[in-house]
């Protein structure tokens, strides 16, 4: 039983050392022999404080090994940190127990020293590291959100400029139009009605990227709304709006959700105009609005019946200013579902479509939570 | 009563050029004085520098003005009619490219009477001077001289 006790002491990675009663050694492994750079002959026998020319006798050891040990029976990492002549500061975790004589019921103290001094400088480094980390990360946190909102800024003032001398070009061409057609032949008038129509549509262009920009500076707040009455009012604008068509809407009762309300009627504004303008060429328009689960989250649905779109060009969807159609199918700018998926990402949900050309397209969205922003 | 005149600070020549057409078009026999930065109307209307002399309290039934000004920002001629005991009572109207909502906020907390956006397409803008023609100059009662 000895050997083996022996050989399980000598085969431990860590120091390990056997005290009697008074504390002297009475057998360490090789490990600690070569730790503590001393020989077996000139150690055992010693009292364990004497090592190191006494460098040991500290006070937390003796509290350990002359009360805690004798009277708890065990110690688990027990932590020393003391600068050591020679080898500098170390820190050890001491594991320790008392082992009972059977044969004459005197103890000794069987003493694990760990050096965790390496661990520990790492760990310390590592957080360390970590924090840096945390401090360059919010630095650049804080540049992107600068860089962004000069951006925002620079895309404001660019289509505000834009405008006046644009309304120039609409205002003397209508005025062209309206006073001097007698003078003007056929083509010259054509010309002039080119010039207006397109300076209409970069008016457009501009006011819908006025809205983009304005889209990712608005501050956001959240509150719980009622998504079904929001649905119902913006397909009873569009009802009211053009009433010759037939569009029969089914929006399902009780949909709520977390969101900002100017952002969210923006989106349910902008998907339902969208489903409006492409069952136009329908006679039996079909608009639904309702809640599918997606992974256990709620996620919000615009479907129609119409004209749908080609699955293969699904990633152009929702850049600003990608056409899927021709403006003369269905005019746009291209800058409405831009809008939709700004305003979903802010609200940390996903926005993604499904579409069959001919049969119809489906805008699927969720809102994500307010833990996450 | 002598017609009052309609003051207008614009500094873009088209932008000037159309609003005069499209009150011409709106048959306004109100002359239209029109002051090309915000200094200029601050002297215009305090009776200052290039406007020494003139009568102040001859005002204007209307001014209209732009934000974005050279000089003397449109905000800040609004903040000196409003501060002047002569002018605090002057109709402004401003009448912008901007629809910056922090704009519009701001230009009411410092006293505008009315806030138009100007549209880009000229017979939405003519149809605008038209309604700010019938309302200011016709349908409103002005503060009394």
């Amino acid at each position: 039983l000895r050997d083996y006790a022996e050989s399980i002491v000598k085969t431990v990675r860590h120091p390990l050392v056997i005290l009697n009663a008074d504390l002297q050694i009475e057998v360490a492994n090789p490990q600690f022999y070569r730790t503590f750079q001393v020989e077996p002959a000139a150690t055992e026998g010693c009292r364990f404080y004497d090592l190191w020319n006494g460098q040991w006798s500290l006070p937390a050891l003796q509290l350990l090994l002359e009360e805690i040990i004798p009277s708890d029976g065990f110690v688990e990492d027990f932590l020393v940190e003391n600068d050591f002549a020679g080898i500098g500061v170390r820190i050890f975790l001491l594991n320790a127990r008392r082992v009972e004589r059977a044969e004459d019921h005197s103890f000794i103290i069987v003493l694990a020293i760990e050096d965790v001094t390496d661990r520990r400088h790492a760990a310390e480094a590592i957080q360390q590291l970590n924090e840096d980390l945390e401090i360059r990360v919010q630095e650049r946190t804080a540049q992107l959100a600068a860089s962004a909102k000069e951006l925002e800024a620079f895309c404001y003032s660019v289509s505000h400029d834009l405008r006046t001398p644009l309304r120039a070009i609409s205002g003397f061409s209508q005025e062209l139009l309206r006073k001097y057609t007698p003078i003007l032949d056929d083509t010259g008038v054509h010309y002039l009605k080119r010039v207006c129509s397109a300076s209409q549509r970069m008016a457009q262009l501009i006011d819908d990227l006025l809205q983009l920009s304005r889209i990712g500076r608005a501050d956001m707040r959240r509150v719980t709304l009622n998504l079904t009455a929001m649905a119902h009012e913006v397909g009873d604008a569009l009802l009211q709006r053009d009433p010759q068509r037939t569009v029969t809407f089914k929006i399902e009762e009780g949909l709520t959700g977390q969101g900002d309300p100017n952002l969210l009627q923006l989106v349910l504004e902008n998907l339902f105009e969208n489903a409006w303008k492409f069952t136009g060429k329908k006679p039996e328009a079909i608009i639904e609005f309702g809640e599918a689960d997606r992974d256990g989250c709620p996620a919000y649905f615009v479907r129609d019946n119409g004209a749908g779109f080609d699955m293969e060009y699904v990633g152009k969807l929702f850049g600003a200013f990608q056409r899927l159609h021709s403006d003369r199918d269905f005019p746009g700018t291209g800058i409405g579902l831009a809008n939709v998926q700004r305003i979903i990402h802010r609200h940390r949900g996903t926005v993604w479509a499904e579409g069959v050309v001919g049969e119809g397209a489906t805008f699927h969205f969720t809102l994500g939570s307010e833990e996450k922003e | 009563m002598s017609k009052k005149i309609i003051l207008l600070v614009e500094d873009n020549q088209d932008d000037e050029e159309l609003t005069v057409l499209a009150f011409q078009q709106g048959n306004v026999a109100n002359e239209v004085v029109v002051v090309r930065d915000g200094a200029e109307a601050i002297e215009y209307l305090f009776g200052t520098g290039r406007y020494e002399g003139r009568d102040v309290s001859d005002l204007p039934q209307i001014t209209l003005l732009d934000l974005k000004l050279p000089k003397i920002s449109g905000l800040e001629v609004l903040r000196r009619i409003r501060e002047d005991k002569r002018t605090r009572r002057l109709p402004v109207i401003v009448l912008t490219s901007s629809r910056e909502e922090q704009d519009v906020i701001e230009s009411y907390n410092l006293g505008a009477n009315s806030y138009v956006r100007k549209p880009v397409d000229f017979v939405q803008f003519a149809e605008a001077i038209r309604q700010l023609q019938l309302y200011w100059l016709v349908l409103n009662e002005g503060p009394p001289v």
